[in-house]
């Protein structure tokens, strides 16, 4: 059921921002389907799931952190936004760590944070959305 | 899976990187329709060209 503004504007229900944050984190879109923006959601899933596929298929690294290494906290923390994707891929993968000597292993890490990335804002956006700060 | 898909060639992951990221951020960012495509070829114009330019810019360097 939709909510409607005093200017006539449909608007999404407003939904449990923590529970929209959550959903968001354990799978791309999913936070969005809940807010009820199904297309975006199946958008958001397609994109963010292609890239981590892509960065896992070009044999590059999930980040794991190591002493004396302080940026791999950041890389870590970054990995670990694709939420289900991360965690299924270390049970999964061949080579979690990546191939370093494949010519595509810069590439594939990049590609791996970007997608853990862009899941992380997927879930402030979600939380924006569920508490009303955005439509 | 997809790397089979994609011969390793420099221009088509990014490119590939350019297409993922333009479209999110399009999406993200943006409202309408209009508005969205006009971020899109923004974003893609700007990270293929500029990935082009800082490789020409960088060519002379070992």
């Amino acid at each position: 059921m939709r909510e409607t503004t005093s200017g006539g504007e449909a608007r999404a229900p407003r939904r449990n921002p923590i529970a929209a944050a959550a959903l968001a984190w354990v799978f791309p879109g999913l936070g969005h389907w809940y807010l009820g923006k199904r297309r975006l959601a199946i958008a958001f899933a397609v994109i963010v799931t292609v890239t981590f596929l892509a960065g896992l298929s070009f044999e590059g690294r999930l980040y794991t952190v190591e002493s004396g290494q302080p940026l791999t906290i950041l890389a870590t923390f970054a990995v670990y936004g694709a939420g289900v994707l991360n965690i299924a891929a270390r049970f999964l993968a061949d080579s979690p760590g990546g191939t370093i000597l494949s010519p595509t292993y810069e590439y594939g890490c990049a590609y791996l944070l970007t997608g853990g990335l862009m899941n992380l804002l997927l879930v402030l956006d979600a939380w924006d959305i569920a508490s009303g700060r955005k439509r | 899976m997809i790397a089979a898909l994609i011969p390793v060639d420099h221009f088509l992951i990014m490119f590939l990187y350019a297409l993922l990221a333009s479209s999110f951020f399009a999406l993200l960012w943006r409202e309408t329709k209009r508005e969205r495509w006009k971020l899109f070829a923004t974003l893609m114009a700007s990270l293929v060209l500029g990935g082009l330019a800082v490789a020409w810019l960088m060519y002379p360097f070992p």
